[in-house]
């Protein structure tokens, strides 16, 4: 249902079509083979009209009804009939809706996302290939045409649909590198379609979805206080292709980031400020998602800073508004699995750059138990570092199948482990940084010569010392070097910034004296105070009504 | 020259073009160009990368090598891990590649002593790359600038490289820092390092409130 990063079905089930199920065996047949489907199983006369009233909805533009129909209704039905099997066979529906091309390839992108988020094993090879034409078809409606289509439909759907397209492409990457389940045949129909799902034909669509529409253009106007109308052109000023041009950025953010380029994933949001509101951000599912992958693309670029706080106000917004999304349950397990995989990378980062965070967020890390994990991250536990990493990243794939003649192995997890050696390499460089941090907290003032004596360890002699003092100097070094990033303050690209030190302990050294400057927070009293007076005014106005 | 490529280069950057594989001849020559001119572009060379990432019949393992150099010369900017993060694990395992990235550990550690030692074993490694030492330097005196109040002479000429007195005394008069005996000063840390005190402040209106319902 849903661009769930985690959920991948088919991992161990790989790859083989399951013909001894009904539902497979049926969803398998897209040729439509409606007397021999009917045998198995009667379309119910409430899907039938729900299916009718539908395709009237999406005629007449009905943008209210469509919104329930696509947030309610669908996932109701879906619950109720369709919860193990695939929605109605094409050649079904087309007969109820007049052969309505359009509404087809909508009805169509749903019953293959259904597929992909609910049926045991999921997709088959040709399902994959037949949800990527159908995309190519829906694309090529809309962006071929000489004047805006005449078709609106929520802001939500239009979200859900992009990033189901990224989410496909990278499901069908994960599947292209499995080799070890593939028989001869299929690897054969694979290697003869190379096309399908293939990563610049993704680009393309999305680059042509953000072009279209001039969002760029639109959201430089508007960052400065324009009317993103004046520029949108005849395309962009409609809905639909607004919207799309600018759930494509944030698709590409997510694909780049996907393949590792951190770079491109952070330039692409240029003029998009990620913690503020703008009547382009109010699909709460996009913004989640927005932050997460660039929270992580800033902490893998060492800007923990920028990290840290698209974390935070982000997690503080999910706060605030959760019981919003929480009567959407499909929704509602993507968000709270981003969420958790988001405390995790706020936990990593913290760790490598200890800062003061908003207590509720504290609060909550407390909560998930980040606090034991951040205790072992800030010993030394790199077994704790690497397994909160892989647990929080994204599901890195590479752009390419492997050749041809390769052994029929598993490759689908050679980038994440590429991208994981890249990350341990960056805190196996910071290892010794916390427990230098942890001397010098204790001090405002540290001759050089006894944290060295510190560090070594009761060792006595004075050659030692020395080695000691050499090494202990380099690691200072990289301390202060480690701890000076960019920092994001202002402008249009994420990406600019200045080198501060964010970090809430700094030193400098004097020839041969350390300086110690730490970060003092007083307690927070006024809270405290509030919640007091209020309890204590809850209980008067008790204490009046009682009649004795 | 690479000021006037610079211009063209871009363009080929813009949108879908930026993964058009007819495009690398001259990208390529760019990245030669940078290295012979001491000039550098980080977004056109992520760019060949991610041609290499997309094209791997078209991979070029001295112009991967020259682009991680350059990535070099820009530290403290995290330029080489976005680099890093474009390449896969076989090539890192290319024996030039391996030097690379081991030249950059050692940075990222700031052990600069060694890395002086290693990288004059390995000449051929870096001949490519013009002013290749200075940009080293440049990114020694950031450290130290940013680390040190007063630092030892003898220690400083180490971090550069075991440079000449003569050469030390260029280095200290670019940083605008001053000689002081057998120390350099380099600048006034107090002003920028110092303790933080972070309280609450409660101020008459967030509290006006409160008061007035508690009458």
């Amino acid at each position: 249902m849903y661009g769930n990063d985690d959920y991948d079905p088919n991992y161990e089930a790989g790859y083989d079509y399951n013909y001894d199920s009904e539902y497979t065996s049926r969803a398998g047949d897209a040729t439509g083979d409606g007397e021999y489907g009917r045998q198995f199983y009667k379309m119910p006369d409430i899907v039938k009209k729900f299916l009718q009233y539908f395709h009237n909805a999406v005629n007449e533009g009905l943008i209210f009804e469509l919104q329930n129909l696509y947030e309610t209704s669908w996932p109701k039905l879906t619950e109720e009939y369709f919860e193990k099997r695939p929605w109605p066979e094409e050649s079904e529906v087309a007969t109820l809706v007049n052969n309505d091309p359009v509404f087809m390839i909508l009805y169509k992108e749903l019953y293959f996302r259904h597929i992909y988020a609910r049926i045991q094993g999921g997709p088959s090879l040709e399902q994959r290939f037949n949800s990527f034409y159908n995309y190519c078809d829906l694309f090529n409606y809309i962006l071929s045409a000489e004047k805006p289509v005449l078709l609106e439909l929520p802001d939500l759907w239009l979200w859900e649909l992009v990033d189901e397209f990224v989410y496909q492409f990278q499901s069908f990457a994960q599947y292209r590198a499995r080799l070890q389940k593939k028989s001869p045949t299929e690897l054969d129909t694979l290697n003869n379609n190379n096309k399908v799902w293939n990563v610049l034909c993704v680009l393309n669509v999305l680059h042509s979805l953000v072009d279209k529409s001039n969002i760029k253009q639109q959201l430089e106007v508007y960052a400065n206080g324009g009317d993103p109308d004046s520029v949108a052109g005849d395309f962009g000023r409609h809905s639909l292709y607004k919207m799309l041009g600018y759930f494509s950025l944030v698709g590409l953010l997510r694909l780049h980031s996907l393949l590792g380029d951190y770079y491109q994933a952070i330039k692409v949001l240029e003029n998009i400020e990620v913690h503020k509101k703008s009547q382009f951000a109010h699909v709460p599912a996009c913004q989640i998602s927005t932050s997460y992958y660039v929270g992580f693309a800033y902490m893998m670029m060492r800007r923990y800073a920028d990290a840290i706080r698209t974390f935070s106000s982000i997690l503080l917004y999910i706060q605030r508004t959760k019981q919003l999304f929480a009567s959407k349950s499909y929704q509602h397990d993507q968000i709270n699995k981003q969420t958790d995989q988001m405390y995790n990378l706020l936990a990593i980062c913290l760790v490598l750059h200890p800062q003061c965070i908003d207590e509720s967020i504290q609060q909550t890390l407390r909560e998930k138990n980040c606090h034991e994990k951040m205790y072992k991250m800030q010993y030394g536990d790199l077994q704790e570092f690497e397994s909160s990493f892989v647990y929080a990243c994204p599901k890195f794939l590479s752009p390419f199948p492997p050749p041809v003649d390769s052994l029929p192995e598993d490759y689908s997890k050679e980038a994440i482990k590429h991208q994981t050696s890249v990350f341990m390499a960056e805190v196996q460089q910071q290892k010794m940084l916390p427990t230098i941090r942890s001397y010098l907290k204790l001090y405002t003032t540290l001759p050089l010569s006894k944290l060295a004596l510190f560090m070594s360890q009761n060792q006595e002699t004075s050659e030692d010392l020395l080695k000691e003092m050499r090494n202990l100097t380099i690691h200072l070094l990289c301390f202060k070097h480690k701890m000076k990033n960019i920092v994001w303050s202002k402008g249009p690209s994420g990406l600019e910034g200045k080198f501060q030190s964010g970090s809430e302990l700094d030193f400098y050294i004097d020839n041969d004296m350390i300086h110690i400057a730490d970060t003092k927070v007083a307690h927070r009293y006024g809270d405290f105070f509030i919640r007091k007076i209020l309890k204590f005014e809850e209980l008067n106005r008790k204490l009046h009504h009682l009649k004795i | 020259m690479a000021e006037a490529m610079k211009q063209t280069v871009s363009s080929m950057l813009k949108g879908i073009e930026r993964y058009n594989p007819d495009n690398l001849p001259t990208l390529e020559k760019y990245v030669e160009i940078q290295s012979r001119e001491n000039a550098y572009d980080l977004e056109a060379n992520l760019a060949v990368l991610k041609l290499y990432q997309f094209n791997p019949q078209s991979f070029n393992v001295n112009i991967t090598c020259q682009i991680l150099l350059k990535a070099l010369t820009n530290f403290p900017h995290t330029d080489f891990i976005l680099c890093k993060c474009l390449l896969n694990e076989k090539q890192l395992a290319l024996e030039s590649i391996t030097q690379i990235m081991y030249l950059g550990d050692i940075l990222e550690q700031c052990d600069f002593q060694l890395f002086w030692t290693i990288v004059s074993t390995k000449p051929e490694l870096i001949q490519k790359i013009t002013g290749f030492f200075d940009s080293i330097r440049k990114f020694v005196c950031h450290v130290v600038g940013i680390t040190y109040q007063r630092i030892e002479r003898s220690h400083l000429s180490e971090l550069l490289g075991d440079v000449d007195d003569i050469t030390l005394k260029h280095w200290v008069r670019k940083y605008g820092w001053h000689e002081d005996g057998n120390l350099v000063f380099i600048a006034n840390q107090d002003e920028n390092i110092k303790t933080k005190n972070i309280n609450e402040k409660i101020d008459f209106e967030s509290v006006g409130a409160i008061m007035a319902s508690c009458r």
